[in-house]
């Protein structure tokens, strides 16, 4: 790998100052050593790099105003040189050349010559800091391992890098996002920056400092020693908050099958405009080309790209043959497995790709939506159960009553002690009236100072508890038990699957998961009930229809003819499951023997069990596991479930007579 | 009931590929049953077959939802199965002789590829490769029902 000599500390401390009048002592200085001179200027309105003569060669006085799909020169009302970001060229195209002989071969000797890198001292002025990282990250390419490009190697040591920092930024440059600058850290003979009068400038190599000894330089000023840190510091403030990078490599390799790289690919007119002006991309192909005769041949290296249909060919068909697939590989190329393969991101963050793309496609949209940040997962703890032994209760008030169906309804507590209000979807508590036995329920939905219990009036309490008024007070223990472990489906397709009054359960949960919805791969509730008439919550579920979070799928075992739905159990709404199925993580809760069936599609459709979180009954009386009633093998229902992941119970699940 | 020309058997095939049952019939089992076969367009509410005809034809639901229903005295007809798309209905039609068990509606507008159950039994029985292709997807969607069915008779949601 070839790096410029780390500066001396003296040389790193030592500043100078030169006029913007003598740049030219500057070019004439590099001249005098025999490089050809390699810098901006002006070409078909564009900046670009090419050889330069003197100053006047420079774009004073220009800036380029970039966005997507867009790039204009506009006249500054400064006559500041450096006063631009980057244009269409970048370096690459000197130290790894669009079109290079690498041999030539003669057929009447039968021989084959390679062609010795030809690399005349050059110095490239004008480097930026984002550039500077992309040669960095092309040493790595082409000289960092067993194999390496010795044309590059030749070229890269010809070249003597005279940087700039950047005191201006287009709406394209994201170098702070990607750690590359705006300011420049190392790789450089002579660094430049740009203030009112002039530079600032200071050597980084022998070769550098001897250059500048020759200038007709001062010491700069307090103040311009102080702008020059501002000019460069207000670039970072200008570019904002950088994109949240961490992590993305990883985040792309788990959105392989992301719907956008479809969309994307429609947008996208595959002219490989990002991979030409790209300063790291660095695929090529090889063409021979021959001498009328036949006699000689030249094998010559292009420029390639990644989005041409041809690039992944073979002679039985194509590897990547849609243009999603070839939109992919670049993209994940350059932010994920290029970090594999070179320890580094592929993309410095000039921002070229941007501007230069026809169709406006701007990755930093694409990385977005494709692979978006996923926020720290926090586990939550359950919070401490107020009234937590039998006997003592908390009281709460019956705000409003609700009847869901026939014999089930809602009941909305209020005045409520902070717990419960802080409890987490699956998790119960035990209710109780005077002379009546306390019984677990379910709190189905957390409200701001509301939680809602839904019963089925099957007993005498659940009976006594659906007929209360408004008004009434209840008292309550909890909330106990376990809940829902909804963080650990983010990221994967969640699966709600309810049966019956086995939605109430779970109606918190779908809540979480539609208010969470942009943080799972997708939100599916599967709903079956015995007829149309006993189904719980048809508002919500009507509203969770039209809401685009959830996909809502509903059956019941049977019914009259005005009903227009599916009929059928539960199970037969899986055959709806496209995706796939090792990314889901279920939810299910219901009768027991529809758990088993439920959970046995899941499984035969390839859900991984340990994926599978499921809501037990079981006879409940003290809710904190002392007395014995809930017992399930090694396990307390009331304790450590009622919502168990199906591996913690193993064969306890589908076992007759536990 | 409204009946289309078959002009153009591909594009019957790539719907018979968008469907469960037909996507893993053999491409010249698919290609026998589209041209065997009818594709009609049902307006919700029509009545494709009554309980207790003849099962003279069997489709395959092409898209839209069919309702089976069967008339329990007393109760007026009851839903007891929807088709949903990709599902066959009127099976029986493989074989000789029978009725239907249940009249099949179609609760919103759809489409099936109807084949003819007299046509389909003599194909059938003079073509054992479409036979050995077609039977056990027919089987499977039975198989299918008769699970589903024996869920729903142990009434999982009953008190």
């Amino acid at each position: 790998m070839i790096t410029s000599p780390a500066p001396s500390q003296t040389a790193v401390a030592r500043q100078w100052f030169l006029a913007r009048a003598d740049l030219d002592a500057l070019i004439e200085a590099i001249r005098e050593t025999g490089r050809r001179v390699i810098g901006p200027t002006i070409r078909e309105s564009a900046i670009v790099y090419d050889e330069i003569q003197t100053a006047a060669d420079l774009p004073a006085g220009w800036r380029d105003e970039q966005s997507a799909g867009r790039y204009r020169l506009e006249r500054r009302s400064d006559d500041h040189v450096f006063g631009y970001t980057v244009g269409p060229t970048s370096w690459k195209r000197f130290t790894f050349p669009p079109n290079l002989t690498i041999a030539t071969a003669h057929r009447s000797s039968f021989g084959f010559e390679q062609q010795v890198a030809d690399a005349p001292p050059v110095a490239f002025l004008g480097v930026r800091a984002c550039e500077l990282a992309a040669l960095a990250v092309q040493d790595r390419v082409f000289l960092g391992s067993q194999f390496t490009d010795e044309d590059y190697r030749a070229r890269r040591a010809a070249a003597f890098i005279v940087a700039v920092q950047c005191t201006t930024c287009s709406s394209t440059c994201f170098c702070t996002s990607m750690g590359t600058g705006p300011e420049v850290r190392g790789g450089y003979d002579i660094m430049l920056t740009e203030i009112e009068e002039g530079f600032v400038i200071q050597a980084g190599s022998p070769g550098g400092a001897a250059i500048v000894a020759k200038l007709p330089t001062r010491r700069p000023s307090h103040a311009e020693a102080g702008a020059a840190v501002d000019n460069v510091e207000s670039v970072r403030t200008q570019m904002g908050e950088p994109l949240p990078m961490a992590g993305i490599g990883e985040r792309l390799k788990l959105q392989l099958d992301h719907p956008r790289w479809g969309q994307v690919a429609d947008r996208c007119v595959e002219c490989g405009s990002c991979t030409m002006v790209c300063p790291t991309c660095f695929c090529t192909s090889v063409v021979e080309k021959s001498d009328l005769d036949g006699k000689t041949s030249s094998t010559e290296r292009q420029w390639d790209s990644c989005f041409d249909v041809a690039f992944a060919k073979v002679a039985g068909g194509d590897f990547r043959a849609r243009p999603r697939d070839r939109y992919r590989q670049w993209l994940t190329h350059k932010f994920s497995t290029w970090w594999d393969q070179f320890e580094s991101s592929g993309c410095v963050g000039c921002g070229r790709c941007i501007a230069w793309c026809p169709v406006r496609i701007d990755i930093r949209e694409e990385l977005a939506a494709i692979a978006p940040p996923i926020p720290p997962v926090v586990h939550p703890v359950a919070v401490a159960p107020v009234a937590a032994s039998p006997g003592t209760y908390s009281v709460a008030r019956l705000a409003s009553v609700r009847a869901e169906t026939e014999d089930t309804t809602t009941l909305s507590l209020t005045d409520l002690d902070p717990a419960f209000l802080a409890g987490r979807p699956g998790q119960f508590v035990m209710v109780a009236l005077p002379a009546f036995p306390a019984v677990p329920i379910s709190i189905s939905r957390f409200r701001a100072d509301h939680i809602d219990l839904t019963i089925r009036a099957v007993g005498p309490t659940s009976t006594a508890l659906v007929n209360l008024h408004p008004g009434a007070k209840v008292g309550l223990r909890g909330p106990l038990g376990t809940f829902w472990p909804i963080e650990e489906a983010y990221g994967r397709h969640a699966v709600v699957v309810a049966g019956g009054v086995g939605l109430s359960p779970l109606h918190g949960l779908v809540d979480a998961l539609a208010a969470n919805h942009d943080r799972f791969e997708s939100v599916s509730l599967f709903y079956g009930s015995r007829t149309p008439e006993d189904q719980l919550f048809r508002d919500d579920l009507a509203a969770w229809s039209a809401g685009k979070a959830i996909d809502v799928a509903v059956t019941v075992d049977r019914a009259g003819p005005e009903w227009k739905g599916r009929v059928g159990v539960v199970t037969t709404l899986f055959d709806m499951i496209s995706w796939d199925c090792s990314k889901v993580t279920a939810f299910v809760v219901g009768p027991e023997r529809m758990m088993q069936s439920s959970v046995q599609g899941l499984i035969s459709k390839g859900v991984p069990a340990d994926r599978i979180c499921v809501s037990m009954e079981r006879h409940m009386e003290c809710g904190i596991g002392l007395c014995g009633h809930c017992q399930m093998a090694g396990r307390f229902v009331c304790k450590d479930g009622p919502v168990f992941r199906l591996d913690e119970l193993g064969d306890m699940f589908n076992r007759e007579g536990i | 009931m409204h009946a289309r020309a078959m002009d153009d058997y591909t594009a019957v095939i790539a719907m018979l590929n968008h469907t469960w049952f037909g996507a893993e019939l053999s491409p010249e089992t698919q290609e026998r049953l589209a041209k065997l076969g009818e594709l009609q367009d049902f307006e919700a509410d029509e009545v494709i077959l009554h309980e207790g005809d003849d099962a003279r034809e069997m489709g395959i639901l092409i898209s839209g939802r069919l309702a089976l229903r069967t008339l329990v005295p007393e109760r007026g007809p009851v839903t007891i199965l929807s088709v949903e798309q990709g599902d066959i209905f009127g099976w029986s039609a493989v074989l000789a002789d029978t009725q239907a068990q249940s009249t099949v509606v179609a609760t919103q507008p759809s489409r099936a590829l109807v084949i003819d159950g007299a046509k389909l039994r003599a194909a059938l029985k003079e073509d054992h490769a479409l036979a050995a292709s077609l039977y056990p997807r027919v089987l499977k969607a039975v198989a299918r029902r008769l699970r589903a069915t024996r869920l729903q008779l142990l009434d999982l949601f009953a008190r």
